[in-house]
């Protein structure tokens, strides 16, 4: 896959919201001309749109399509708003509104047109490095070690708990290999794993002397245990993988019959109260667990922040996605409301589609994620089904969404 | 001979107690000082008033709680789905939405699994892009890639579902379609009528100039409760794995339910970890979810439920071969982020319908320890 330049990535970033932002503009000058008595009727309207639209039949240009295409878009949504009010409303307070939506939307594309800049050099000083950033400090942290790490996604986990975990889980239906180089998705069987390892943990574990320390006792549980809920085969994948997938969260398999806790894995969560320590004899001490839901999934996600150079093709392509959605959306929130008649434009797939996956691009770069570019997909149908997934997965966002947009308030009255 | 069938099974049930009571005694993993005594004495309880007067206190339960907010034993589907519709709560769908894994994993590929369920997912999207509340199979399709050349899982999952659920199907055909001159048919998807009527105002607004847009409020579980209430309608033809899965669940409910609320030390970790709000959540025992003690009491609840809610067609779909127990055991994956392990307690979050159950048993215990039964 060819390895694209910021330069390469950051003109066809910047193409929609260019060629979006004067259609606006334009649009705008055209209803604050409009007298008041004109906006009753839709003839002044139409007469414009056919004389924008006016191109040569015989050449069909791909940026006169688009305008057109959103042009009479824009305006079928001004005279839906003309009709909807003008029973009850002042024909001039009709204009008002319509042109207040106007600059609500310009304010928006002029916002994401200067998000960052051409010079990759220069990203401290932009406002896509900066919201990037504050997105990673709530769910994807960069540290110089697990353990800080670890914390922070803890500390954080009160507030982002379910974004966290979503960040982790995929709805698409590429299917990876499990293949211990890279670490893929968590799936739905991971999952459940992850919880019966954690009940099992807290139910009723054996103890087995350390690999590492003799004076000290770890919790191991069954490693048939926890696939005895499973029927047909279902987990057979993650069975043959089962080693993989336990190193990932820092657990390890024990002659290959016992899952226990790494040395790590205690250091890590003793802090936290996930482990304490208990004298079983004079000389020896004993590991007893109390793991929380989040113990094991933040470690996971832990390890896949702090080891970010070693993720599967289809998280990279998820979490970059996922902070695109939360940066876009942010903005979006700061500056539309619901109520704006262009907003739904800004939130259908057709226009996401054409932004966002550049932005996903431009937030892999070292300074920003920091994670693989070459491979984010470049499938259309790819984008749709993982922006259409995205979307109705909102609801797990919307608080960082806010959180976002508050962030982006603060940068503004700077 | 009904009866007879019911008090067998109450007896088992009964049997299935004194067994766990019988395993409490001989282990205690529980952490927290007398937590395994008062796990002993409410199942003590459960086993002395649970059967009398044939089970009513349980027949209260599952008929009044269990039925009426998650599968209303109505014939007809438009009050069953308003019935479950109007006891939504957000804690609520997330037990819906494991009612519905609970399908998935006893099943392994059903409606609303895997794929399947980000279809849902589209739907909702589909229904937000249109004014009409319908949907249209050649937008759908342009979610999944190309329209003009659908995946053939896709057109098989629009129809398969749309089927399901119940929804309209009306052709329009075009003699020239404008993208090659061709005849084409469009398939448009919609609610029946009485459906969309209970849906107007919280989930759907109808626009002066006629037009349908759907709220905010208006998700996937909105098309999960629908499904609900389909099954609940068309419970008598429901596969066993369907039934044993919705079965599992309920037992799991009523489990919880019985379970008592714990007193900590102030001491005690949980009481600083943030992910712990004694307003919302009690801890509860946890030696109930060991093995020995779960199938003990799963299996007889389960047929319990099933006798209940589906007859003895119910009953007879309960799988009580070696499969049962991981069947059964499955219910460890579920509502599990209902309830929570905080610090290596069990904590159950007080949701209405746990709360609902707890009471009813409450209030009959001290009613008859106060002699007024």
């Amino acid at each position: 896959m060819v390895r694209e330049s910021w330069m390469e990535i950051y003109p066809y970033y910047q193409n929609y919201i260019q060629n979006m932002l004067p259609l606006f503009e334009q649009s705008l000058k055209f209803v604050q001309d409009l007298q008041t008595e004109q906006i009753s009727e839709n003839t002044f309207i139409m007469e414009y749109l056919a004389k924008e639209e006016k191109r040569s039949v015989g050449k069909v240009k791909a940026i006169s399509e688009f305008s057109a295409l959103y042009r009479r878009d824009i305006f079928s949504r001004i005279w839906d708003r003309i009709e909807e009010l003008k029973v009850s409303t002042d024909l001039e307070e009709i204009r008002d509104l319509i042109i207040d939506d106007f600059e609500e939307a310009i304010e928006f594309l002029d916002f994401l047109g200067s998000l960052t800049t051409p010079d990759q050099t220069q990203y401290e000083s932009t406002n896509l490095y900066q919201i990037v950033n504050f997105i990673q400090e709530q769910i994807f942290p960069k540290r110089t070690s697990l353990q800080e790490v670890y914390d922070h996604l803890i500390e954080k986990s009160l507030q982002y708990y379910e974004i966290q975990r979503h960040l982790l889980m995929p709805t698409s239906s590429y299917r990876e290999k499990d293949e211990g180089f890279e670490t893929p998705a968590l799936h739905s069987n991971h999952y459940k794993l992850i919880n019966e390892i954690t009940s099992l943990f807290n139910l009723d574990p054996n103890y087995l002397e350390s690999p590492k320390d003799p004076n000290l006792e770890i919790p191991v549980i069954l490693k048939d245990e926890i696939f005895l809920p499973f029927i047909d085969s279902i987990a057979s994948n993650e069975s043959i993988n089962l080693n993989h997938i336990l190193k990932r969260m820092e657990l390890q398999l024990i002659h290959n019959i016992f899952i226990g806790p790494t040395m790590q894995l205690i250091r890590l969560g003793e802090p936290h109260n996930y482990f304490r320590r208990e004298s079983s004899s004079e000389t020896k001490e004993r590991i007893i667990p109390q793991l929380s839901n989040e113990t094991l999934v933040l470690m996971y996600l832990a390890k896949i922040s702090y080891k970010r150079g070693f993720i599967s093709k289809e998280l990279i392509n998820w979490i970059s996605s996922i902070v695109a959605v939360l940066v876009y959306n942010g903005t979006l929130f700061t500056f539309m409301s619901e109520e704006n008649i262009f907003y739904t434009i800004f939130t259908d797939l057709k226009t996401e589609e054409k932004i966002l996956p550049y932005m996903m691009k431009l937030i892999c770069f070292d300074k920003y994620l920091g994670i693989d570019r070459t491979k984010i997909r470049d499938s259309v149908q790819y984008r749709k089904e993982i922006f259409g997934a995205i979307g109705s997965q909102i609801i797990h966002m919307k608080k960082l969404i806010e959180e976002v947009s508050n962030y982006i308030f603060s940068i503004l009255e700077e | 001979m009904a009866i007879s069938v019911w008090n067998e099974i109450l007896e088992k049930f009964q049997i299935g107690l004194t067994a766990s009571i019988e395993h409490l005694k001989e282990r205690d993993i529980e952490n927290i000082p007398g937590a395994k005594e008062r796990l002993i004495e409410k199942f003590t309880q459960i086993r002395d008033y649970l059967p009398r007067n044939n089970g009513e206190l349980l027949l209260s339960m599952i008929n009044d709680s269990i039925q009426a907010r998650l599968f209303p034993n109505i014939e007809d589907i438009v009050p069953a789905f308003n019935q479950i519709l109007n006891a939504r709560t957000p804690e609520q769908d997330y037990i819906i939405s494991e009612l519905i894994d609970g399908f998935i994993s006893s099943q392994g590929k059903t409606l609303f699994g895997g794929t399947d369920r980000r279809i849902i997912d589209n739907l909702v999207e589909a229904f937000k892009k249109r004014r009409d509340f319908k949907i249209v199979d050649h937008q759908f399709y342009a979610m999944f890639g190309d329209p003009n050349k659908p995946r053939k899982y896709v057109q098989e999952r629009l129809e398969k579902i749309a089927k399901f659920l119940g929804l309209q199907m009306e052709i329009l055909h075009v003699e020239q379609d404008v993208r090659d001159g061709k005849p084409k048919d469009y398939k448009f998807y919609s609610f029946p009528e009485e459906i969309t009527t209970i849906l107007e105002g919280k989930y759907l607004q109808i626009q002066d100039n006629g037009e349908k847009v759907i709220t905010d409020e208006f998700d996937k579980m909105v098309f999960i409760s629908y499904f609900l209430a389909t099954q609940s309608v068309n419970r008598k033809n429901l596969d066993k794995y369907a039934v044993n899965g919705i079965c599992a669940i309920f037992a799991l409910i009523l489990l919880l339910s019985f379970m008592p609320k714990l007193e900590v030390d102030e001491t005690n970790p949980i009481n600083r970890d943030d992910h712990f709000n004694s307003q919302t959540m009690s801890i509860i025992p946890k030696s109930w979810l060991t093995k020995d003690i779960l199938s003990e009491l799963m299996t007889p609840l389960v047929q319990l439920i099933a006798y209940r809610v589906g007859g003895i067609n119910w009953l007879d779909k309960i799988i009580l071969t070696e499969k049962n127990v991981s069947i059964h055991l499955q219910a460890q994956f579920l509502l599990k982020d209902v309830n929570k392990w905080v610090l290596g307690n069990m904590c159950r979050v007080e949701i209405p319908i746990f709360v609902e159950i707890s009471n009813i048993f409450s209030e009959i215990i001290i009613g008859t320890e106060r002699g007024e039964e």
